[in-house]
């Protein structure tokens, strides 16, 4: 039998506030191993733009090449994607927004993707606060190429060919933290309630919103030893809070006991909050979070949530003064400074 | 919620909601497959094991499946059951070397069955293989019962009643027609180890009150006595304008047969609304087709008789209003009652049992409505040697409910015959076969295809009502009848969970097509079903639980509107989920037909 | 004073310290390409000094600052000295120190006055203008102009027998370079994103860009950019940034040479097989590698024209003039679009960075950017069957559509991996071939749009052809004169573009020899000539310079005199006024 999937659905799907289903926002059917953890992160993908209510056509998915870039074709379908080459999303990413900020962008990457080839491109698009989602899906080995380490490898963290890797990890939280980044969040595929809500903050984010999540390559990386591993990171996961993203205009329905939780209102005027939060975290705080990830790191936890969410920010079209209307929406007449204006440079140069 | 208990036959069995709903429990699926795979002999025997008349059932069934058919929740229109059965029956190659052969040695034991109708030649199939000598004994000239008094030769052709009837009847049946049996008294008197009686629902409804019912009673029938008599050649026409009263199955036979009669003007009534008519939507579709008028809210008044000839009927017209407990009550709408004429009438009007024939001192006792006291599960009367099915038991059904009572009665009177506890019943025989091939390979063709409900052909008027005998539906061609077996979703390839292979990686949650599974905390049902990804509001259908899994969460599967596709076990890296085809099959007194085997040999 | 000159800045790569060189070609007949040999050397750099006195034809002047007396060991006889004490007299008549070797350059610009009988009023003029911001500067600059006037006046005799006279022959020519012309071109053109990566010689395109733009794209009522700008990280990002932008609807280019399309590479192939826009402009330099970055060469073409791996190949077009580079930049985003396709325009160090004399730009305010096969909303809506890669009208051109434009319609997955024409992924073999034969028809539509060769005669007058392109048409043209001066008659023909249309393939059949000039050591235009018109080459000439200095005309007539052994230059390569 083919591979296919039917175009039946629940009949009771229920409908957001656009009308649509979850269906509309669904893609391809993932040629993925069966099991990725990136099939799991695509799911919550669709889910958190379901919720969102966003129009597919609203939102631009951007990729680079690897198991992870492979996963925009199975979401949003009725979204413009695009896949473009190793470890160079960033800067497709940079053109496409700078052509029409009026769109959503959701970059997805890999650990190979962001952290090797791509790193110079994913740190300068960091640094220009691009208005992007940024989702690594990081699963520590190279899936396409039969699980060769990756940069994000841990220390110590045995492959499927039973050797130990002897290079440190690049954390791709920290780094953010460290290069400015406004918005950084961990998760897990595996913790769709945590990872959901946090797609939804990043979205609304206005700049560059990182996540990093964890997603265990099932055929290659999910072995006893490896850090990546499914068992492993529940075991070893600690979360910095359960997120909550409340939309302009709606309530916050859960109220948590007093100094236990905290609101972040993003430029939107819609609210993060984040509940659960250890003693004396902030994460507001870039230095405390710096902090924060490097104990976890040390003690052997995967911190995850919100870690660091800087609210107010000026994104790349703010810095550069652009104007508000889209640039790929204006015409001759706006472009064009006409024949008076050449005669005069003309003039100039005579 | 418990985790289900799947060893539990009727778990799996209830998915698979067609065999479910059906009385015989035919394993539907399995016949539709082979079917598609053109092997319609196996496919018919798959049928006769279960319904012993798929040629009769492919083409009158009530299909008590049909809207059982979960293709029906999914989209909009169930799988045409009832007439792919009549593929399977029309496309069969030899299938009497199939069937048990005679002669069978005697095991010693008589039974006599009273009425030649589905029950008891059901029966008489179930019996004659293990040695039984059999009587059967009808009024009528040949076996069938009502299938031929009452099902009209233009739906039911006589030569497809007569073979399904012959298979049996050459089982070494002695039969005794043309004979009314006019004392049970005198049947126990004999040495018949056990009688079942399945004499049907004989009496037809009648209006004895209604104003002008005696003088107009030359032109005012019965209408299965009318159906019957026209069956057996007694009648061969009828007036212009007739006017049947009912709005059941029979009504529609009823107004159909006067069509071909030479009633020109056939106008059916219905005394309550549209809605409330017993008749299949199909029936009804039909008649109307053939320029039958069908009125609604319109309770006969009087008979009107003028010069001792009848003229036709005075109509009331009311209206259905309910009260706080959805009863129903028919109320006058005050409009002026309305008169239609008619040459004939045929009361349809519904059918009681009789058991005129049954002296009350013989220990068999009878109950509410002059019904005797019957087992539900065993069919045995009070009197053990006396054993009751078919619309003789519990009042009017449908033939393969008689079908159904028959293999249960069958079942009883071996036991009863061995003297073996009657409540001490056979489980069904089930098995579970794996269906993986490949990564996306299973033995079943898994993908759902998005064909809506094909339609039936139908002989065009002018052709089909010259002849009361011409059978008006044609029936699907093979190649319609491939496709609309490729619309079934294959209910009984089960998706089957292992909790302690799961990695909980959420593949199958997002990879099925209808949101049917979903891993979350358990709760209570009404809890949970608030909680699934998708809607589980049907609540007669189950959710499948898991035990808890390492995140303490559990799975639930809101076994509704799976496809059955196998996406979940695809996608499902550690194979936590698989398909298992299940086959269920009720357990009847002897093999007449190996489907396990048949399974085995055509996968 | 309406004299055709040309000027170029000869210039080390270095960061400060070592010298540069500006020269100038002055010609009668407006001769604009660099001419090997000089006439007359002003020497102001002591490092230099031996080789500027090298330098100068026997008869020519050496004029140096004769503060600090000449080496003997440098002493000419064929020449003519002419010293200056130029620090001395600074020192003299201005007070900072800091002015002194600025205001030394005023005295041998007013000493050039003298001796080459320029009007003085034109170059106060221009020092004027220079200085219209800083006033006060302006009466020192004229008080060592006449300093230098007075020195040559005191003790040489002047004017030289080489001088300057007032011509009027530049019309309303203006003086511009290449990498200006380019971005005013990207920015009549609507271009409103440029990302680059800073390399030279390109630099200045972005820079020009930028100064333009912010006079000519700034909305006066919000002070807000109709343009973005983004200096990349490298030039991978670059172009990145240049075909993430076009994709999503805007017109955007980059500029680079050599090394950047190098790093191009992957994502040329990428938009060649997505079929997106781009616009690159290849300012090139010598190479291979660094090569000399600062000078210049036409080495890019094969590198251009098969950028990236798989198959693969890019329209190129070959600007000569800075109007070239304005016209030919605005049209590349016209052809880009069309073709859905990078464009490259093929520029180089010397056309880029030095000033050109160029007939004035122009453009036509009834011209409409032609955005290609874009479709609306509303074309969507009345679409029967849209496939991303369709080949519609039979053109090999399918029709594009931009995000956002349709709730519902039109969406499609861009990737470099291979498709069917619904831009599904397939690896189906019929599929990847059919897409891989279309694209070899738009090349063939491609072949028909770009601009045709120009040809230098209306009949053929002789069996032998040259064929250049680019800066190389300056010494070119030059060197049939003198050609046919010697009665070697030629028929010429400057390549604008590639992929080479039919008229491109006649002109090379007509004729028996075809010598090829260029500024590379590989030949690289005649093979692509052979690649793509599969001419015997035998019959391509090459004719070539690559030793980082513009190609003179006298390089070319003895490169082809060596097929016309029976005659011998004249020698007159060109006689100054």
């Amino acid at each position: 039998m083919t591979y296919l999937r039917p175009k039946f659905r629940h009949p009771e799907l229920p409908r957001n506030a656009r009308g649509y289903t979850r269906q509309y926002y669904e893609g391809a059917l993932s040629t993925l191993c069966a099991g990725c953890g990136h099939d799991s992160i695509s799911g919550a993908i669709i889910q958190a733009c379901f919720e969102m209510a966003i129009e597919p056509h609203r939102l631009a998915k951007l990729s680079g090449i690897g198991c992870s870039s492979k996963t925009p074709t199975y979401f949003l379908g009725n979204s413009h994607g695009f896949n473009s080459v190793h470890g160079r999303m960033p800067s497709v990413a940079t053109g496409a927004n700078l052509a029409n900020r009026d769109l959503i962008y959701l970059g997805v990457s890999g650990d190979g993707d962001t952290a090797s080839i791509g790193m110079g491109q994913f740190v300068h698009a960091l640094r220009r606060n691009l208005n992007i989602t940024y989702i690594v899906m990081n699963n520590g080995c190279y899936g396409l190429t039969k699980g060769q380490d990756s940069a994000t490898a841990d220390e110590g963290s045995v492959n499927k060919a039973g050797i130990a890797n002897p290079f440190q990890g690049i954390d791709l939280a920290g780094l953010a933290i460290e290069l400015g980044a406004t918005f950084v969040a961990r998760s897990f595929s595996g913790d769709r309630e945590q990872l959901i809500p946090m797609i939804k903050a990043a979205m609304a984010h206005e700049g560059f919103a990182f996540i990093d999540v964890l997603s265990p390559c099932v055929t290659f990386n999910n072995n006893p030893g490896s850090t990546k591993s499914y068992d492993f990171v529940r075991q070893h996961i600690e979360a910095t809070a359960a997120v909550d993203y409340i939309p302009e205009k709606s309530e916050i329905t859960t109220e948590y006991e007093e100094g236990t939780s905290k609101v972040i209102r993003l430029h939107d005027d819609s609210l993060v909050q984040l509940h659960k939060l250890a003693l004396g975290w902030d994460p507001s705080d870039r230095g405390l979070a710096f902090a924060r990830l490097h104990e976890s790191r040390a003690r052997g936890e995967i911190l995850t949530g919100i870690i660091y969410l800087e609210p107010q920010t000026r994104d790349l079209h703010n810095m550069l003064n652009t104007v508000a209307q889209p640039l790929n929406t204006l015409r001759e007449e706006d472009l064009c400074p006409g024949i008076a204006a050449l005669e005069q440079i003309n003039e100039e140069n005579r | 919620m418990k985790p289900t208990n799947i060893n539990d036959p009727e778990y799996f069995h209830k998915v698979v909601d067609c065999q479910y709903a059906c009385p015989a429990h035919t394993p539907v699926p399995e016949y539709i497959r082979l079917i598609a795979a053109e092997r319609y002999t196996e496919a018919y025997m798959v049928n006769w094991e279960s319904n012993v008349f798929p040629g009769v059932l492919g083409r009158t069934c009530d299909r008590p499946c049909e809207p059982a058919c979960r293709r029906g929740r999914v989209e909009e229109k169930p799988v045409a059951i009832c007439r792919l059965k009549r593929v399977a029956a029309d496309n069969k190659g030899e299938v009497r070397h199939l069937m048990p052969q005679v002669p069978f040695p005697s095991n010693g034991k008589k039974i006599a069955l009273i009425g030649g109708g589905p029950a008891s030649l059901t029966v008489a199939r179930d019996l004659a293989p293990l040695g039984y000598e059999i009587h059967l004994y009808d009024d009528q000239r040949k076996g069938g019962g009502m299938m031929r008094s009452q099902i009209p030769a233009f739906r039911l052709p006589e030569s497809v009643l007569d073979e399904e009837v012959n298979y049996i009847l050459d089982l070494g049946i002695h039969t005794h027609f043309n004979r009314y049996v006019q004392s049970m008294g005198e049947v126990l008197a004999q040495d018949y180890d056990a009688i079942f009686v399945g004499t049907g629902a004989p009496r037809g409804g009648d209006l004895p009150k209604l104003p002008g019912r005696q003088e107009g009673a030359a032109n005012i029938h019965i209408g299965i006595e009318w159906l019957a008599s026209v069956a057996f050649e007694h009648t061969s026409k009828i007036g212009k304008k007739v006017i049947v009263l009912g709005g059941g199955n029979t009504a529609m036979d009823c107004c159909r047969t006067s069509m071909r009669l030479g009633g020109e003007s056939v106008t059916v009534v219905v005394r309550s609304p549209f809605s409330d008519m017993k008749a299949s939507p199909w029936e009804i579709e039909d008649a109307q087709r053939e320029g039958i008028v069908i009125r609604n809210c319109m309770p006969p008044k009087e008979f009107v008789v003028e010069g001792g000839r009848l003229k036709g009927i005075l109509f009331e017209h009311v209206e259905a209003v309910y009260d706080e407990n959805g009863r129903r009550s028919l109320v006058p709408t005050g409009e002026p009652d309305e008169f239609i004429e008619a040459d004939d009438v045929l009361v349809a009007i519904g059918q009681e049992n009789a058991f005129p024939w049954i002296e009350r001192d013989l220990g068999i006792e009878f109950g509410k409505w002059e019904m005797p006291v019957v087992d539900p599960v065993t069919f045995q009367s009070t009197n053990p040697r006396v054993f009751f099915g078919g619309d003789a038991a519990f009042g009017p059904k449908n033939v393969i409910t008689a079908v159904a009572h028959g293999h249960q009665a069958a079942i009883s009177i071996d036991q009863y015959c061995h003297k073996k506890d009657l409540h001490e019943r056979p489980a069904p025989a089930v098995n579970l076969f794996h269906q993986k091939m490949g990564i996306h390979e299973w033995m079943y063709d898994s993908y759902v295809v998005e064909d809506p409900r094909y339609k039936v052909p139908h002989a065009d008027n002018t052709v089909a009502l010259k002849d009361r005998r011409f059978e008006v539906e044609l029936g699907f061609a093979p190649e319609t009848g491939f496709m609309e077996a490729q619309r079934c979703l294959n209910c009984d390839v089960q998706t089957v969970f292992t909790e302690s292979l799961c990695i909980e990686c959420d593949a199958c949650v997002d990879i099925c097509p209808t949101s049917c599974i979903t891993f979350t905390h358990n709760g209570e049902e009404n809890d949970l079903r608030t909680r699934l990804n998708a809607p589980a509001n049907l609540l007669s259908q189950d959710l499948y639980v898991s035990h808890q899994l390492p995140t303490h969460r559990v799975m639930i599967k809101d076994e509704n509107v799976c496809l059955h596709c196998g996406l979940c076990a695809e996608r499902c890296p550690t194979a936590a989920w698989d398909m298992k085809k299940y086959l269920y099959q009720v357990t009847k007194t002897c093999k007449v037909w190996d489907a396990a085997g048949s399974v085995l040999e055509t996968v | 004073m309406g004299i055709p000159v040309t000027p170029k800045n000869i210039f080390p790569s270095n960061i400060q310290g070592l010298p540069t060189w500006y020269e100038v070609r002055v010609s009668e007949n407006g001769y604009l390409g660099r001419r090997a040999g000089i006439d007359m050397v002003v020497s102001v750099n002591p490092q230099s000094l031996a080789g500027d006195v090298k330098s100068v034809r026997p008869g020519g002047y050496f004029l140096y600052d004769s503060s600090r007396p000449l080496d003997k060991n440098l002493h000419r006889d064929d020449i003519h000295f002419i010293g200056i004490p130029m620090i001395r007299m600074c020192q003299q008549h201005f007070e900072s120190p800091r002015t002194h070797q600025l205001l030394k350059n005023m005295i041998y610009v007013g000493a050039l006055t003298a001796l080459l009988n320029i009007d003085i009023e034109v170059v106060k003029e221009l020092v004027a203008l220079q200085f219209k911001k800083k006033e006060k500067l302006i009466p020192p600059n004229y008080q060592a102009l006449d300093l230098g006037i007075q020195y040559i006046h005191d003790h040489y005799e002047y004017p030289l027998h080489i001088r300057l006279e007032r011509r009027d022959k530049n019309g309303d020519s203006i003086l511009m370079n290449g990498n200006t012309a380019c971005a005013l071109g990207a920015i009549y053109a609507g271009a409103t994103v440029a990302a680059w990566y800073p390399i030279t010689p390109s630099t200045s395109v972005v820079d020009a860009f930028d100064k333009y733009a912010r006079r000519l794209r700034t909305d006066p009522a919000t002070g807000k950019k109709k343009y973005a700008i983004v200096q990349s990280e490298d030039e991978l990002a670059a172009i990145g940034v240049v075909i993430g932008a076009s994709w999503n609807g805007a017109r955007a280019f980059t500029a680079t040479s050599g090394p950047g399309v190098s790093l191009m590479n992957e994502f040329l192939g990428l938009a060649y097989f997505a079929e997106i826009p781009a616009v690159l402009i290849d300012v090139q330099r010598g190479g291979p590698s660094t090569g000399m970055p600062t000078r210049t060469q036409q080495s890019d073409i094969l590198l251009a024209a098969y950028a990236s791996h798989g198959d693969t190949k890019h329209p190129l077009l070959f600007p000569s003039t800075p109007k070239d580079c304005f016209d030919m930049t605005a049209d590349a985003f016209d052809l880009a679009e069309r073709l859905q396709t990078p464009v490259l325009v093929m520029t180089d160090l010397d056309l880029g960075m030095n000033d050109h004399m160029s007939p004035p730009f122009h453009w036509d305010e009834s011209r409409r950017y032609d955005r290609g096969k874009v479709l609306s909303a509303e074309d969507l809506d009345k679409a029967k069957e849209w496939g991303r890669y369709r080949d519609v009208d039979g053109d090999g051109i399918p029709y594009r559509t931009i995000p956002g434009t349709h709730p519902t319609k039109g969406s499609f997955f861009t990737r470099g991996s291979s498709k069917d024409e619904y831009a599904r992924y397939t690896e189906d073999a019929d599929a990847y071939r059919r897409n891989m034969d279309r694209l070899l028809k738009k090349w063939d539509t491609a072949r028909e749009i770009v601009p045709a060769p120009e040809l230098f005669q209306e009949h053929d007058r002789s069996k032998e052809g040259i064929i250049f392109f680019g800066t190389s048409a300056y010494s070119a043209l030059e060197a049939t004169e003198q050609l046919e001066a010697v009665g070697v008659q030629t028929d010429a023909m400057r390549l604008k573009a590639f992929p080479f249309n039919d008229t491109v393939r006649d002109f090379i059949e007509r004729h028996e020899r075809i010598y090829v000039i260029e500024q590379n050591r590989d030949a690289q235009m005649r093979s692509l000539l052979m690649i793509e018109l599969g001419i015997d080459p035998k019959k391509l000439i090459p004719v070539l310079n690559y030793d980082g200095f513009p190609i003179t005309a006298a390089t070319i007539v003895q490169q082809i005199l060596k097929y016309h052994p029976a005659l011998q230059p004249t020698g007159g390569n060109g006689v100054p006024v």
